[in-house]
């Protein structure tokens, strides 16, 4: 009898237990709910428009209330901050995830975790208008959490060179940097379009793109850097319908690429490119191959692999190393001095720190090095107008 | 001679749910966005009286969005996974029996995984085949681990090791083969991530774990005499086949529910039920709700220090479990084997 | 109750009015079992028809080489087992027919040993022999706590009672296993090689142990033993089988005949009579038998 009603207390706190939990259940979703509402309300006192939020649909088929004002962004992936930076828009930045550190500036910016796996809490801190977050290094479900807090997450979804641009113009939109943006984009066009023509005729150079090392990593037909490829006028050697295959030396030895590509953060100078073609050739299997053999061995920057506006660098950039025949020929044909025998115009690309400076301050969006300056067909092109127009202090730069 | 009293077990359970508490309030309390412990009383008490209007946002969300459900989500998952440990170890006859050491969890994460890769619209289809996955994997453990018709300590624990090893190949073949976003996200969630609420509602994962761990319950006297020898048990008069299939099943629920919630959360059905051995003695009919509790706690903390351990980035509260608790378990191996 | 007919072994108190008021409590009559690992295989193991009966008071022992189906037996004498021909009986009723519970709530068994997974007190372990009585998720009261108590100063363990069972003896532990099938307060006590791990001390003490305890608790006992003297010496009645088959069943004097002994054992002995009218066993010969086979072979002759 008594352990009866000890059994039928115990079932009956567990029931009540259970019956509570679902009820506070409910009332989280309705204080999250009531907190949107609050939301919507709260700029409608201080400002006389009808309408706060407005209903967007984003890259990954979420629908979206967007605060009509943003000022608050928190940027869940690197190439988010970078694109946020690229608008223009970085005081209003409020956390960017770990590894942010393009440009180096956001790396100041409050951390709120890795992007596979943010911290919501630090989310939630920052106060955000609206969450940025990416296929890519986002998981579905902390965009499910984000809706649920009635935090307005958007998702891009940028899977090939064309739909950066297409996510930097949504970003643009979103945030209300629409102008920016399409300056942005258009700038970022115009060059692609620029490389297109100029490689139009090109043979298009078999590389081997390094993802991993150890394992030897390389990437399938869908994915981003693929597509960056094809747009520096290479094709990568390996067919793969998996994102991330995992590929023997032999059969690297077997497609006999022609160019041997590896992305890494100190691509910049030179010395890491000959280091590490010393490092392949003193290595057994790599030694065999002819592009290692020829020293054909590229290190891009590893822009490469965020959809940001940097890529357009990087795809630049690897398009001048791949196809230098084409950009010496360029800045051959752009120069009005074509004529210039190699030891002239060995001269004549030399740049001086004043003229590396000027060019920096005209046309920024270049960011030139020592290195770049001397492919850059453009300032090429710029300097010898100037230089004829104006025939003394860069022309005496310029060797004559 | 002082036979176990329910008062004792009321007693015992009323103390760890206390330990509970704290852990529950200083978990509230610690966390990359600062609020006092005041602040979280105040938030508390102004939720539990309906009165949201009152409560500070932020604070809010933190409270009731972020934390509560995630601690709550600790706890049940924590209750379960050492449960189903003590169960196994009971069921098993094997003191380091364990879910996760068993490859359980690995065969309900393997379901949980197909699910996502076949049956991603139906809502319980995870679950479900979680279920399945664990019920298969222990089946084929202890059929495995037989050897001339009786459970042999060392063949199980191999058996299960090299189950897990299996399965673990093929949801690593799996997850290289089939690429989509959601499968990306699972080697995340495979090493214990309760973030993520459940979509089946906490509420709900309650009533279920709770009759699981009661129908466990009802056989824990006659854990008591099978951990003393099956043959000995069936003479003492236990139906051993009829509570080792309640068990089996029950516990396979409980493993498969918590794995398709929280993912793989190694050690804590190893070593909770342990810590409480040591402390109140192997009666099940303690061990059980005590169990329940402990695994609660250790649970819940070990969730708490894996979120602010190197705040604002998360640790997997798995790893969290796993790098206290094989140091721990390699403890006990050599004690036991000393 | 009919038990007329049936080869009634005496008790060794012999009496008449003791035969009306002690009936036979246990009934084995040509009951046989058959093993085998499918079904339609041939059965890889079986035990003939075995046919006796014990009163209670009495201890039957069970003789013969090692895998010639003792321990068959006995399981199904608990009941665990149910005879494929022939009945097993237990106050006329079959026990393997008994649910679980009821079944042991008169049956008891004492394993040879018993491997404890996690540290167990023993009054702890005791007490699990109660767990017949009453519901199936139950705690002790204090009624079986005086029980346990009482079954362990029974076998002299009372001062055991706070041990851990992990660190008894022996002889210790053989007690306290024996303790809790007492506490069960069976009808039928069933022991398999008791005096497995015992030295002769301690074999002697469990028989004595043995005695009394079915004087004083009346139970019927069956043990399964290689002590072929021992049993001579205390049990009322023998059952000798070997390769399943049941070689002879009765009265110590009846069973311990040379060449039955011979033929179980498949060795050389020799029994003779003490002094008190019990049988006792002699190995024969020794090392000499060895070197010399054929003047063994003469002897048996002779």
């Amino acid at each position: 009898m008594r352990r009866n009603r000890i059994g039928g207390a115990c079932g009956l706190l567990a029931l009540l237990c259970g019956a509570w939990i679902c009820a506070a259940q409910n009332k989280i979703a309705q204080a999250a709910l009531k907190l949107q509402t609050q939301q919507e309300t709260k700029p409608q006192s201080k400002m006389n428009t009808k309408q706060t939020t407005r209903e967007v649909i984003d890259e990954a088929g979420r629908h979206v209330a967007v605060p009509v004002e943003v000022h608050r962004i928190v940027a869940l992936a690197p190439n988010l901050a970078e694109i946020v930076y690229a608008l223009g828009a970085q005081d209003r930045l409020v956390g960017v995830s770990n590894y942010s550190d393009s440009p180096s500036e956001a790396k100041s910016k409050p951390h709120v975790g890795m992007p596979m796996n943010p911290n919501l809490e630090a989310v939630v801190a920052a106060h955000p208008d609206i969450v940025l977050m990416t296929t890519e290094g986002n998981r579905r479900e902390t965009a499910d959490e984000l809706a649920r807090l009635g935090i307005a997450a958007y998702t891009t979804n940028p899977h090939s060179v064309e739909s950066t641009l297409e996510s930097i113009e949504h970003i643009g939109g979103v945030i209300g940097a629409a102008e920016q943006a399409e300056s942005v984009v258009a700038n970022l066009r115009q060059r692609l379009d620029a490389l297109k023509s100029r490689l139009g005729s090109v043979s298009v150079a078999r590389v081997f793109f390094v993802v991993g090392e150890h394992p030897l990593i390389s990437l399938g037909e869908h994915t981003f850097i693929a597509d960056a490829l094809r747009y520096a006028g290479a094709q990568s050697v390996v067919h793969a319908k998996q994102d991330w295959p995992q590929i023997s030396l032999e059969e690297v030895v077997r497609l006999n690429p022609d160019y041997v590509v590896f992305a890494s953060s100190d691509s910049g100078d030179e010395e890491s490119q000959t280091n590490r073609l010393a490092e392949l050739r003193s290595e057994a299997g790599w030694r065999e191959l002819a592009a290692v053999r020829d020293g054909r061995v590229v290190v891009v920057s590893d822009e490469i692999d965020l959809p940001a506006p940097g890529l357009v660098d990087a795809i630049e950039k690897l398009a001048r190393q791949l196809h230098t025949d084409v950009f010496e020929d360029a800045a051959r044909c752009a120069s009005p001095r074509a004529s210039l025998t190699p030891e002239e115009r060995g001269r004549f690309l030399a740049p001086t720190p004043a003229l590396l400076l000027r060019a920096n301050q005209e046309r920024p969006e270049f960011r030139m090095t020592n290195r770049e300056f001397r492919y850059t067909e453009h300032l090429i092109a710029q300097l010898c107008e100037s230089a004829s127009a104006n025939p003394h202090p860069e022309a005496i730069a310029c060797g004559r | 001679m002082r036979p176990l009293t329910p008062r004792r077990i009321v007693g015992i359970c009323a103390v760890l749910a206390g330990v509970l508490f704290l852990v529950v309030v200083l978990s509230l309390k610690v966390g990359a966005y600062p609020i006092s412990v005041s602040d979280v009383t105040m938030t508390l008490v102004r939720g539990a009286l309906g009165h949201w209007n009152s409560i500070p946002s932020s604070d809010r969300l933190i409270v009731f969005g972020l934390r509560l459900p995630r601690i709550a989500l600790g706890i049940l998952v924590g209750a379960a996974l050492s449960v189903s440990g003590a169960s196994f170890q009971a069921l098993l006859r094997n003191p380091l029996a364990d879910p996760y050491v068993l490859g359980v969890s690995s065969g309900a994460a393997l379901g949980a995984i197909l699910s996502l890769v076949w049956l991603q619209q139906f809502p319980w289809s995870m679950q479900a085949l979680a279920f399945l996955g664990a019920l298969a994997t222990i089946a084929a453990v202890y059929f495995l681990g037989r050897r001339k018709g009786q459970l042999d300590s060392t063949t199980l624990l191999l058996a299960g090791i090299i189950t897990a090893s299996f399965l673990s190949a093929v949801i690593m073949f799996l997850m290289t083969t089939v690429s989509g976003r959601d499968l990306r996200g699972m080697a995340f969630w495979l090493m214990g991530d309760l973030a993520t609420p459940p979509a089946i509602g906490l509420g709900f994962l309650f009533v279920i774990l709770l009759i699981g761990i009661g129908a466990i319950y009802t056989t824990s006297s006659d854990l008591n005499l099978i951990l003393t020898g099956e043959k000995e048990a069936h003479h003492l008069g236990v139906n051993v086949p009829r509570v080792k299939l309640v068990v089996y099943v029950s516990a396979s629920l409980l493993t498969g529910l918590a794995v398709s919630v929280s993912g793989a959360i190694g050690y804590v059905g190893l070593l909770v039920p342990h810590v409480i051995r040591m402390l109140f003695g192997s009666d099940y009919r303690l061990l059980i709700p005590a169990s329940a509790i402990g695994g609660a706690i250790a649970v819940a903390l070990a969730d708490t220090l894996a979120r602010t351990i190197v705040a604002p980035t998360e640790l997997p509260v798995g790893a969290m479990t796993a790098a206290i608790g094989a140091p721990v378990f390699i403890y006990l191996l050599r004690r036991r084997f000393a | 109750m009919s038990a007329q007919g049936m080869p009634i072994p005496s008790a060794g108190r012999d009496a008449a009015a003791d035969w009306m008021q002690n009936p036979v409590r246990l009934l084995v009559e040509q009951a046989s079992y058959a093993y085998s690992t499918s079904d339609r295989d041939a059965p890889d193991f079986t035990l003939g028809p075995v046919t006796f009966s014990a009163r209670q008071r009495e201890i039957v022992g069970i003789l013969g080489p090692n895998a010639s189906g003792k321990s068959t037996l006995l399981r199904l004498l608990s009941g665990e087992f149910k005879p494929l021909s022939g009945r097993v009986e237990l106050d006329g009723k079959p026990p393997s027919q008994l649910p679980l519970r009821e079944r042991a709530q008169r049956v008891a068994m004492v394993h040879q040993e018993s491997t404890l997974m996690f540290p167990l007190l023993v009054w702890e372990y005791v007490l699990q022999g109660r767990y017949p009585y009453g519901r199936r998720l139950r705690f002790e009261n204090d009624a079986d706590c005086l029980m346990a108590e009482n079954a362990l100063a029974q076998v002299g363990a009372k001062a055991l009672l706070d041990r851990r069972m992990d660190q008894l003896s022996g002889g210790e532990g053989q007690r306290v296993i024996l303790a809790r099938a007492l506490a069960q307060q069976p009808l039928l006590l069933l022991l398999d090689e008791p005096t497995q791990h015992l030295d002769i001390g301690g074999k002697v003490e469990l028989m004595r142990r043995l005695r009394r305890l079915a004087e004083e608790n009346r139970y019927t006992a069956v043990v399964v033993t290689h002590e072929l003297n021992l049993a001579a010496e205390f049990f009322d009645t023998i059952v000798l089988v070997q390769r399943g088959k049941c070689l002879a069943s009765g009265k110590p004097a009846d069973v311990y005949r040379r060449e039955l002994l011979e033929q179980a054992f498949e060795t050389e002995l020799d029994v003779e009579t003490n002094a008190n009218g019990k049988p006792r066993v002699i190995v024969r010969g020794g090392a000499e038998t060895e070197i010399a086979e054929g003047s063994a072979e003469t002897q048996e002759k002779s």
